[in-house]
């Protein structure tokens, strides 16, 4: 299990700045990134839903390419796990997770410029574990799929 | 954090775009057959300093995905292997400093999909292990 994720952030410490700027789509804000690697992908963003749901984004740009165009598996997944990580930190009442699995069916090919948008489901929440599954759209074609396990640190 | 410099024979995959940077991954080969070398930097780490849970799927998914590859253009020509689903497993962390090793091996190949599994270690100790099915795409094929 990887110790300490996003879901571990500290409130008290500074965001991380990313390496381009990027206006948020309408409606969404800039999340604050605590962790290098998610500083050096982002920026991402999120809103909130009518629901009260939250609802994260980011837009595909050159850094997030394979050499043919397409969007790479590996920045789905980075962004899979970084908003999956926040949903099982406030599943969990907000005590750290770590990740113990993550699977994700890529439905589609994407290019840039792509808004690729994210809504998570707490499917299961036992003393010890947390089961979160994450639908991710662009407009509102379904574009990837997810299911993780998040292991409630200090629970057994 | 002073690792010794890469073997000879490997060179750095994918380095436009995403793997680049995110990377670099380096590939070569040894006598167990392909092999796949990261070194982690401060940028691939998350808050508490350890390896990114995203960034060792992004390793993982590079790893599996290279040898898919190799294998489709090997089956056919200018054919292309996409992934479909990829499940990983997190083990244990990595740390700043360590040198990742993973492989990737064909559990089994149709003529349009392959079944893979894939593992990265430091050290002889287990970080990820993952299984990932991809679809072998002919050249013509959009």
């Amino acid at each position: 299990m990887t110790e300490g994720d996003s879901a571990n952030a500290r409130p008290q410490r500074v965001p991380l700045a990313s390496p381009v700027e990027v206006a948020p789509p309408p409606g969404f804000t800039s999340q604050e990134l605590h962790d290098p690697f998610e500083a050096h992908m982002g920026p991402l963003f999120e809103r909130e839903d009518a629901n009260g749901d939250r609802v994260g984004a980011f837009i595909a740009d050159e850094r997030h390419l394979r050499a043919d165009g397409s969007v790479h598996e590996g920045m789905m997944m980075t962004f899979a796990y970084a908003f999956l990580g926040g949903a099982a930190w406030r599943g969990a009442g907000e005590k750290p997770c770590v990740t113990m699995s993550l699977q994700a069916s890529f439905l589609t090919d994407l290019k840039r410029g792509d808004v690729v948008e994210v809504r998570t489901k707490l499917e299961k929440r036992t003393r010890s574990v947390i089961f979160v599954s994450a639908y991710f759209t662009v407009g509102n074609e379904p574009v990837m799929t997810a299911t993780s396990l998040w292991k409630v640190l200090g629970a057994r | 954090m002073n690792l010794p410099p890469m073997p000879n024979g490997f060179s750095p995959l994918q380095t436009k775009g995403f793997g680049g940077f995110a990377g670099p991954v380096m590939g070569g080969k040894d006598a167990e057959g392909p092999l796949f070398l990261f070194d982690i930097a401060p940028q691939h780490l998350n808050g508490d300093q350890r390896l990114h849970g995203g960034m060792m799927m992004s390793l993982m998914s590079i790893v599996l995905g290279e040898v898919a590859q190799s294998t489709a253009a090997a089956k056919e020509e200018g054919a292309k292997a996409r992934p479909l689903s990829l499940n990983c497993d997190f083990v244990s962390a990595g740390e700043p400093g360590d040198r990742v090793e993973g492989r990737a091996i064909i559990t089994r190949a149709t003529r349009s999909v392959l079944f893979m599994s894939g593992k990265l270690t430091v050290g002889g100790r287990v970080l990820m292990t993952a299984t990932g099915v991809y679809a072998i795409k002919a050249a013509d094929d959009k």
